[in-house]
């Protein structure tokens, strides 16, 4: 075993965990009240990624239906102004008559 | 055939497992993930896996192969949740001042930072060979690879750190 290897073997050496942790785990185990923490439960790499697509997704859609409603009372509008136009028209046609 | 007795039959305290192997269990999650709060957590799901699983366990020696094995999967698992392989970089780890000399604290810290740097499956190798002494057979039989994949992990991982510590003027003596 060269230096580095024996150094390597200091290096990681064993350590004692934390102050408590057989009493943590021996609670755990027993279901106590002393809670050992929990695992850290990391979310999928993938959620953000699908979050955002549905919101994009969403998005579109909504926009989609807003611009649709747009359109369809803009089209009430023209036929509006157009009957009145109409009616205006007509009103005169039959002033005109004798 | 003499089959061997279970844990409960042969009265074996889950209690003093813990207490007996907590270091073990603790630094080869520490010396892995190079992450204290994580080594822990990583270390109470092993004992608390032990104890579901209490009445499988053989012997004193089977208890330790078994929170060797579980260790490396759940310490492996971890770091793969947590999608950040070293978690310090090699570029980062701090250059010894001068050349080594024997109890270096200094270049202990430098080689465990290193160690932290390589790649999950030598990574594991050489904590199971130097944190627990164990030879390339006992390695390949706890992380069920070949001997041959755990013999050249290691001396891969050494040429390696020994390259990164000569150029940093360390070494040789």
């Amino acid at each position: 075993m060269d230096w580095l290897e024996q150094e390597l073997k200091h290096a990681l050496e064993r350590k004692e965990p934390p102050p408590g942790f057989a009493a943590r785990v021996a609670a755990a185990a027993a279901g106590g009240a002393v809670q050992a923490r929990r695992p850290v439960r990391m979310l999928p790499r993938w959620l953000p990624a699908a979050a955002a697509v549905l919101l994009i997704a969403g998005g579109g859609a909504a926009y989609r239906e807003h611009q649709g409603r747009v359109a369809k009372d803009r089209v009430m509008l023209a036929m509006r102004i157009t009957a009145g136009k109409l009616n205006h028209i007509q009103s005169h046609m039959r002033e005109a008559k004798p | 055939m003499i089959e061997l007795e279970s844990a409960e039959q042969t009265g074996f305290d889950f209690a003093g497992l813990v207490r007996e192997h907590q270091s073990m269990v603790f630094s080869l999650s520490y010396h892995f993930l190079h992450d204290r709060e994580l080594a822990e957590e990583v270390s109470q799901e092993v004992f608390l896996a032990l104890h579901r699983h209490m009445a499988d366990i053989k012997s004193g020696e089977h208890a330790v192969f078994w929170l060797r094995k579980v260790a490396a999967q759940r310490a492996i698992d971890a770091a793969r949740r947590r999608k950040r392989r070293p978690q310090v970089a090699l570029e980062e780890v701090a250059e010894p001042a001068a050349r080594a000399v024997v109890d270096d604290p200094m270049l202990r810290d430098v080689l465990r930072r290193l160690v932290a740097t390589l790649p999950e499956a030598p990574r594991m190798v050489m904590v199971m060979r130097y944190q627990e002494d164990l030879d390339p057979t006992e390695i390949a039989e706890v992380l069920e690879v070949p001997v041959a994949t755990v013999k050249s992990h290691l001396q891969r991982s050494l040429a390696l750190l020994r390259e990164k510590l000569q150029r940093r003027g360390v070494g040789g003596y």
